[in-house]
């Protein structure tokens, strides 16, 4: 009986050493998942409810963050229905290569300052939000919470490439949405719009 | 946010051309290529004045997406109620 009560405790112990940890990583993740508070809340209880029953299986000393983001994006989808998982993507390096052209299109315009404005963020996560969920997973795992590739493809449950064509096509999309808000909000000047479709 | 660090050439400069570079631009910011390559990119970045700009204006980007992430309200609230949770799950060293 004292056996059983220690292994328990060892095993709090650990949890709380190794998952506990992470809470604020995970909220983070939750947040720019759900886009809304109240949802991230139950998301982020339900994903350590589901990592503390599931905590036999979780190898200790591995990625404990990635195994926890990993449960709560599943736990996102099904909740989601596993909605716009599939989305056509291009070569990552075409990807880079449009990239470009968002540059040309402010080349002479201080939008590198204004990426930097303080009262862009709303406009960023908003934008975030809107992104398809497999291209926002992806900026969010490796801009975000700072993740290399194959981490990011381990939570995600695909492939290196595969990670790497979301986030670019994730970024330049990002910055399109961006680049029109600050045309709109006269941050960038919008006589340079007309150059968004040629190439380089 | 990555720190952007400065790379050695163990075997002197390759040379890329600005195509190559904007192609491996945002794997160079994401520090995901050999040390020869990001050396090589590294290189040609401090002497091309037409790549220079597209990285800085790559790695202001990422900078304000690492800035603009969402912060809880109230995540001492939060942190209570995971913990009342898994209590009722029963854990106990928590």
């Amino acid at each position: 009986m004292n056996d059983e009560t220690d292994a328990k405790r060892d095993r709090d112990r650990a949890f709380q050493r190794e998952a506990l940890v992470c809470l604020a990583d995970v909220t983070r993740y939750a947040l720019a998942l759900t886009r809304n508070e109240a949802d991230a809340d139950d998301l982020v209880q339900e994903t350590f409810l589901r990592a503390y029953r599931s905590w036999d299986r979780y190898e200790p000393g591995t990625e404990c963050r990635g195994w926890l983001f990993t449960i709560c994006r599943n736990q996102f989808l099904n909740s989601r229905a596993r909605a716009q998982r599939e989305v056509a993507l291009e070569a990552p390096e075409l990807e880079a290569r449009q990239a470009a052209m968002v540059h040309d299109t402010v080349r002479n315009s201080p939008l590198e300052e204004t990426w930097l404005r303080a009262d862009l963020a709303p406009a960023i996560q908003r934008a975030l939000g809107e992104l398809p969920e497999v291209l926002r997973s992806a900026v969010i795992l490796v801009d975000m919470q700072d993740m290399k590739y194959d981490e990011a493809a381990r939570v995600l449950e695909v492939p290196v490439g595969t990670v790497r064509s979301r986030l670019f096509r994730g970024r330049r999309l990002l910055q399109e949405a961006l680049l029109t808000y600050a045309q709109d909000a006269g941050y960038a000047p919008s006589d340079t719009q007309a150059d968004r479709g040629s190439d380089r | 946010m990555k720190l952007f660090r400065r790379h050695k050439h163990p075997h002197g400069p390759e040379m890329l051309d600005c195509e190559a570079v904007m192609q491996q631009l945002w794997d160079y910011l994401d520090e995901e290529l050999s040390p020869d390559r990001m050396a090589a990119i590294q290189s040609h970045l401090a002497m091309c004045a037409r790549c220079y700009p597209q990285y800085e204006f790559e790695r202001s980007f990422l900078t304000a997406l690492d800035r603009a992430q969402q912060e809880h309200s109230d995540p001492a609230g939060l942190r209570d109620r995971v913990a009342g949770a898994l209590r009722a799950e029963g854990m106990v060293e928590i």
